[in-house]
């Protein structure tokens, strides 16, 4: 059984192709956790993506025992690619909040095929995130001091550093998405454990779905707990953002001291988020054979998102070249002028045109039906928002107020493999959630066929 | 051990036959009863034989066992960690206080000459060095080099036992050989016997050689300093027909012209001299300013004198004699025609120059360093007696140094003896010839012929290698000796532990030369002082011996002036100047590093990452050029250079120097150890290969370019001032029509509520009209600190871990910079300190006094304090480099907190310190005093630079110096409001020479 939709024509006004059933959702979707048999490119996904966690395992180890100086980081550049990676991953999940929440209080159709996907996605991103500020830390040993515990010295964190109300707005996140993803996940897995053959699927799901019966008193609590969620997710988004950009903005440094910061960070997350959701749907609605549910709808749906974050943040962009002239504050023009010219330009242009100038291309509609060159984009995206936050950890704090202390950063292989070891964290554990929860929402599927076309 | 018994197999085989039962044997030695073996072990286990030939019953054998276990104990008893001989600085209970310091007065050499230093005890252990406030030399100010001695003292590379050809011997063997070999040169006069040492103002070791001398009265004492004042004393002997010490009068001079003058950088007294200077360039803001000194200097490479001159000329050597010339010649010195020669750069500077001079007849004074040649340095004198400085800003002594010979000859005629095989015995005493002599005179193959050569040393370098034997050296904290001053004040060098290694002493060596099986340095400088005094006619030898001891300075020492003449036919006799080399070849200036010396130090790594002063250069020498040359023959900072001289090539990188002469290139010697420690070996490249006995201090060389590269580790990597706010200066002129030029109208508005201070609200103030930019508050600091050195590939990184560093900056074109300026920066521990809100977990804070305080224990290591700080003044350790330092543990201060990994630090105004003070005045019940209280930079800064103390008080030293009219603070347009506040530089131009 299949729910691939025929290739006819392009169009983008359908969320669901014509054929699609609810049995049929359902039964494509978790025969692909529970009957399908293990295909071979996921066995070559997994294993290469296991490759660069063994390198993550290995580079986490020799950090521990050796130091963050390891890194490249030096002195005036204290900061160096664990608080960009940091704030990457944390961007890109935003990608899936964005869709799960936001779109979910905006009852957008096009946000049930995705919305699984999307989710997942944001899991194991704020996994890498988290990961991240506390391997930076001198001291990891001792990251739960930025939590206000009771002690017996009576010592609180510093309410005012940005730092900490990071610490507290990750952890919220962190806690938020998974318990979001996993409410969004009960119905599915009490059909998964009603369908399941096995034995151990049945008890694996069993325990899963929370004893999900089905009731109308249950969907009503899920309906509401699940709206309660989004509510508060989707604000949350905003503020975790917010905050990333206010761990800058709070520093007395130029290029970092700028009011525009918050938004500026909100817009880049969007802009990444869309792009690695983009990235993961384009292969999977193939792989998984999911064409007739996530349809072209979505994935234009998704490149006009990704082309709407790109104008807002190339604005931001402008901004931040046109304050400093504006201001006339020496050192910002330095900063400006060092991206422009410096060590970091060919950094900085590269972002300029991976982030603002290539997805102009997604002004045709050619280009955003184009699943390949989309791909191609989105994955220019991505790999240039890393670039973005490169260039403003490394590039700022080497052209500081203090001029005899200037020095670039230059990282090291452990910089590197860091940095690659987190993708294939990210990787890892998605290739794993593929195997075990449902890609799709079987239950909003059903759903959303039902409303188009009464009950089939 | 007897080789010939070790190989006799048949004769052990034979001992073992017909042996039954068990026969033990400790070696095959005593198994073969070799005779020399047996007589061996009853040297060395003299009551083994009672022990082994006499019946050992059970009783008996438990006995002596349980008495050995329980007097094994006894030997944790000694020894005692303080000579019960020394006598403490100050008046405190005996005992030692845990927690409390004592301060023991002694001195240390540079060559030969003294400066006084204190050195400070935590129970019982020496910590820190400290200039000597009552030693005229000191005055209670450092250098570098001085303070990274006690470094040495815990280095554990240094050497530990009497080797004989490089194998361990023992020091009882050392003295059966050279008792020997001394008693049959007595009976040849002491034909052959030969003492190397370097530059000695030793009373004591005076005595002992003319002792030595009524002894082997054909004996001779032959000298090497590879860094010494050769030139300077021939200069002297040149100008007034016998050597004589010039002492300066810096604070009298009102016109100084310095000529590549190491007068604040390294000269004897300089410590004094910078201090001097100082005062007088503080004039203005104390309101005298027509006080303010004006100085001038010409020199092919810089030197901390040229970087604070109000005119720095910059000429190749050559230039440099003839401007002499003009200038003797324009102050009616010299003859008409030197003018006519002068066709030096900068039209008629010599004749302004020459014009301020005269306008300060009685307070002018012209100086020249020690690697001027003979001539300059006569001229020089020549040119002080016109402008009537003897007497007035000049005084000459008789030499400090006894019997002042010309090293350079005094080497070569050594050498020369060596190789004719006339030289059988040669003494090196606390020298390293095999690295340190000139390329051409083949020191270490001519070594090779001396029958029985002993090395004197703290470490086994280069020349211990060849020598017969080598005897550890006591560190000079080690050992009793005595050093006199550049004034000649004289101070008697007290030990100030028990040595660490046994440890001679020169003063020892020399006696077992004379006879002395059993030598006892204490016993030989003590009864020559004795002596002494009853020839000074003290009532009371033994007060006047305590009396010296404790004050570090033995009164009424200084030399007397003496009144020499300037020899008439000097000028008619004096060579014409040498012409600049042709061709392509570029002029080398052979320099020593000005923190290695001569290399002795290379294995301190305090001093291998101690910045270089201008170049910034850490763990390497480089071939320093102008940056015009550097242009020219297309190389750039790291490119590596092949350099040669007289058919001899080094390859050494290039450092690009602003305000270097032209077509010159200074090369440092003093790097390129080959045996010197785990630190010193094979940092940097050997200069003294290139350096020949003719061309000591300059050469003609060539250089071309390798291809390679090369890391350079420098610790500022931006020097053209880009904002003229951090550092600023000013003329005279511009003070006197605005007294307040360099300060900006500043908001005080914010967010936060003002601090309230009870106490006392530490401030401190650096003054950079005062700052020489000598890096002694660098090294004070790391001294005091427990600051970890962290290794030349940490600070490629830029990881360096210095609390306190030296910034300097140009002004003006690269090739000749208008000024040079140096500004110490460290923590400003602003009142709305951005580090603060910023760490996450309350890591640094604001403390009652106002400083700004790191929690170490706290630290988490997010760094965020660093991004955010505007100065960057905060270090971090990325590794564990407190541990990883190979420094002995007890070196480090008790009193500081070793930093771990992870952690940030940064300067804390020494509140170590602050604490001491603020417990003695609670137990007394008074507030602390001003000055009770020094930060270890201020401490050590010669120039007085640095002030600290409480701005709450208005009559403080520091209120008064942040009330200048100079006081800024530095990037106080953000409002982080520092307490540490600079007073602006001023020069103080000819405004008859304009500026390029």
């Amino acid at each position: 059984m299949t729910i691939a939709a025929e290739r006819t024509q392009d169009d983008t006004k359908r969320v669901v192709e014509p054929g699609v059933t609810p049995m049929g959702v359902t039964a494509h979707v978790s025969d692909l956790v529970l009957e399908a048999p293990t295909p071979l490119w996921w066995w070559v996904g997994f294993g290469m993506s296991a490759g660069l966690l063994g390198l993550f395992v290995v580079a986490i180890g020799w950090l521990f025992i050796r130091g963050v100086g390891i890194w490249g980081i030096d002195w005036p550049v204290a900061w160096g690619f664990a608080i960009a990676n940091y704030v990457w991953w944390v961007g890109m999940a935003s990608g899936g909040t964005l869709i799960s929440a936001l779109f979910f209080l905006t009852r957008s159709e096009w946000r049930s095929a995705t919305s699984r996907i999307a989710e997942s996605m944001t899991v194991f991103c704020v996994a890498c995130a988290g990961i991240m500020p506390i391997i930076h830390l001198g001291r990891w040993w001792y990251f739960y001091w930025l939590f206000p515990y009771p002690n017996t010295m009576a010592l609180w964190p510093q309410f005012r550093s940005p730092l900490h109300w990071d610490f507290v707005a990750i952890l919220v996140y962190v806690i938020g998405s998974l318990v979001f993803w996993y409410v969004g996940l009960i119905p599915d897995l009490a059909t998964l454990r009603d369908r399941a053959t096995r034995r151990w699927q049945r008890v694996l799901y069993g325990i899963l779905a929370l004893g999900w019966q089905g009731s109308s008193r249950h969907w009503r609590e899920f309906k509401t707990l699940y709206l309660v969620l989004a509510a508060l997710m989707a604000p949350l988004v905003v503020s975790i953002h917010s905050v990333v950009g206010l761990d800058f903005a709070g520093g007395l440094t130029p290029g970092w001291h700028e009011t525009q910061f918050p938004p500026y960070f909100v817009f880049g997350a969007a802009l990444s988020g869309f792009a690695v959701v983009l990235m993961l749907v384009i292969p999977l609605r193939r792989a998984l054979e999911l064409s007739g549910v996530i349809t072209l709808r979505h994935v234009d749906v998704l490149a006009r998102l990704l082309l709407t974050a790109s104008l807002l943040l190339t604005y931001c962009y402008l901004l931040e070249v046109f304050m400093p002239f504006y201001r006339g504050e020496r050192h910002e023009i330095t900063v400006v002028l060092a991206n422009f010219t410096g060590t970091y330009a060919p950094w900085y242009w590269a972002k300029i045109v991976l982030n603002s100038v290539v997805p102009q291309l997604l002004w045709f509609r050619a280009v955003r039906l184009n699943r390949p060159l989309l791909f191609v984009i989105a994955a220019g995206v991505v790999v240039g928002m890393w670039i973005e936050r490169y260039v403003i950890v490394a590039s700022s704090l080497h052209r500081n107020y203090s001029e005899s202390s200037w020095f670039p950063f230059h990282p090291t292989v452990w910089d590197w493999a860091t940095l690659a070891g987190s993708v294939g964290l990210f990787l890892t554990g998605f290739f794993l959630l593929l195997r075990v929860i449902p890609m799709v929402s079987m239950f909003e599927m059903r759903e959303l066929l039902h409303k188009k076309r009464g009950p089939g | 051990m007897s080789e010939k018994a070790i190989n006799d197999r048949a004769s052990i085989a034979r001992r073992l036959v017909g042996k039954r039962g068990r026969s033990l044997w400790r070696s095959l030695g005593e198994l073969s009863r070799d005779p020399e073996v047996m007589a061996l072990l009853q040297r060395e286990f003299p009551g083994l034989p009672s022990l082994t030939e006499a019946k050992l019953g059970r009783r008996r054998l438990i006995e002596l066992m349980g008495a050995s276990f329980a007097l094994g104990g006894l030997a944790a008893c000694g020894p005692a960690t303080v000579p019960d001989v020394a006598i403490p600085y100050v008046a405190l209970p005996p005992g030692v206080i845990p927690g409390v310091a004592r301060n023991y007065a002694t001195a240390v050499t540079r060559g030969g000459y003294a400066d006084g230093v204190l050195v400070v005890h935590q129970m019982g252990r020496p910590v820190r060095v400290e200039g000597n406030p009552e030693h005229s030399a000191s005055l209670g100010a450092l250098d570098p080099v001085i303070q990274a001695s006690i470094l040495d003292l815990y280095d554990p590379d240094r050497s530990q036992t009497v080797l004989k050809a490089g194998r361990i011997a023992g020091a009882d063997a050392f003295v059966t050989a050279l008792t020997a070999r001394a008693d049959a040169l007595a009976a040849k006069h002491g034909r052959g016997l030969r003492i190397l040492s370097g530059a000695v103002t030793s009373p004591t070791l005076a005595a002992q050689m003319e002792a030595l001398r009524r002894r082997f009265p054909e004996m001779r004492w032959h000298r090497w300093e590879a860094d010494g004042r050769d030139n300077v004393r021939a200069g002297a002997a040149l100008a007034f027909g016998r050597p004589v010490d010039t002492v300066l009068h810096v604070d009298r001079a009102d016109v100084i012209l310095a000529i590549e003058s190491d007068f604040l950088d390294a000269a004897p007294g300089h410590l004094r001299y910078a201090r001097d200077f100082a005062r007088r360039r503080r004039a203005p803001e104390e309101g005298r300013p027509e006080a303010m000194s004006r100085l001038y200097a010409v020199e092919s490479m810089p030197t901390l004198a040229g970087g604070r001159a109000d005119h720095r000329f910059v000429a190749r050597p050559e230039e440099i004699e003839r401007a002499v010339r003009a200038l003797a010649a324009e102050l009616g010195a010299g003859p008409p025609d030197w003018k006519a020669d002068w066709k030096g750069q900068g039209p008629g500077w010599v004749a302004a120059v020459a014009r301020d001079l005269g306008a300060h007849l009685g307070a002018a004074l012209v100086h020249a360093g020690p690697a001027q040649p003979p001539a300059v340095q006569a001229l020089v004198h020549v040119i002080n007696d016109a402008l009537g400085a003897p007497g007035r800003t000049v005084e000459y002594i008789d030499p400090v140094e006894v019997d002042p010979v010309d090293h350079a000859d005094s080497l070569a005629a050594l050498v020369r003896d060596m190789r004719g095989g006339v030289v059988d015995t040669l003494l090196v005493l606390d020298a390293n010839p095999a690295f340190t002599a000139p390329a051409d005179l083949g020191f270490a193959e001519a070594l090779g012929r001396v029958p029985l050569s002993v090395h004197l040393g703290t470490h086994v370098d280069e020349t211990a290698m060849l020598c017969g034997w080598h005897v550890p050296e006591a560190h000079v904290f080690e050992r009793w000796s005595d050093a006199r001053a550049f004034d000649g004040t004289v101070t008697i060098i007290q030990p100030q532990l028990q040595p660490l290694w046994a440890g001679w002493s020169p003063h020892e060596l020399l006696a077992v030369l004379g006879g002395e099986p059993r030598p006892n340095g204490y016993g030989i400088v003590r009864d020559h002082w004795l002596r002494a005094a009853r020839e000074r006619g003290e009532a009371d030898a033994e007060a006047f011996w305590i009396e010296s001891v404790r004050a570090g300075v033995v009164a009424d020492s200084a030399a007397p002036p003496v009144t020499v003449a300037v020899s008439g036919d000097l000028v008619a006799g004096l060579p014409t100047p040498a012409e600049a080399p042709r061709g392509d070849a570029l002029t080398a200036l052979f320099r020593p590093d000005p923190w290695l010396g001569d290399g002795r130090h290379a294995n301190n790594g305090w001093l291998q990452e101690l910045p270089r002063p201008f170049t910034t250069l850490t763990w390497d020498n480089a071939a320093l050029l102008a940056p015009a040359t550097a242009e020219r023959l297309d190389v750039k900072n790291g490119d590596v250079v092949a350099l040669t001289v007289a058919g001899e090539t080094v390859r050494a990188p290039v450092w690009v120097l602003p305000g270097h002469a032209a077509d010159c290139v200074t090369i440092p010697f003093g790097f390129g150890r080959t045996v010197a420690g785990r630190i010193g070996k094979g940092v940097g490249f050997d200069a003294y290969r290139l350096r020949r006995g003719d061309g000591l201090w300059q050469a003609a060389v060539r250089l071309s370019k390798t291809g390679g590269t090369y890391p350079l580790a420098a610790t500022q990597h931006h020097q053209m001032i880009e904002s003229p706010d951090l550092v600023r200066a000013g003329t005279l002129d511009e003070f006197r029509e605005n007294p307040r030029f360099a300060q900006r109208p500043v908001s005080d508005q914010s967010l936060y509520p003002a601090w309230e201070y009870p106490r006392n609200a530490w401030a401190m103030a650096i003054n950079l009209n005062a700052c020489i930019g000598c890096n002694a508050c660098t090294a004070a600091c790391q001294a005091e600190n427990n600051i970890a050195i962290v290794g030349k590939e940490e600070v490629l990184r830029n990881r360096q871990m210095h609390w306190i560093r030296v910034d300097t900056w140009y002004e003006g074109g690269a090739e000749a910079p208008n000024e040079t300026l140096f500004q110490p920066m460290t923590c400003m521990h602003c009142e709305k300190a951005p580090c603060e809100v910023v760490c996450p977990v309350g890591a640094t804070v604001h403390d009652t006094d106002g400083l700004n305080v790191m929690v170490y224990n706290r630290c988490v290591g997010t760094r965020f304090c660093s991004n955010n700080c505007p100065y960057k003044v905060r270090r971090f350790n990325y590794f564990n480099y407190a541990e990883d330092d190979p420094r002995l543990a007890m070196s480090w201060n008790p009193d500081v907190s070793v930093r771990a990994r992870g952690v940030m630090e940064k300067c804390t105004y020494c509140i170590q310190r602050i604490r001491e003070a603020r417990i003695a005045a609670d137990r007394e019940g008074r507030p602390i005093r001003d000055g009770e209280v020094k930060t270890a930079c201020q401490q050590a800064c010669p120039a007085e630079a640095i002030v600290f103390g409480d701005a709450k008080d208005p009559d403080s030293v520091v209120s008064r110096r942040r009330g200048s009219p100079l006081d800024y603070g530095v990037l106080e347009e953000l409002g982080t409001r520092p307490r540490t506040t600079y007073q602006a530089r001023l020069r103080n131009p000819n405004p008859d020479i304009q500026e390029a």
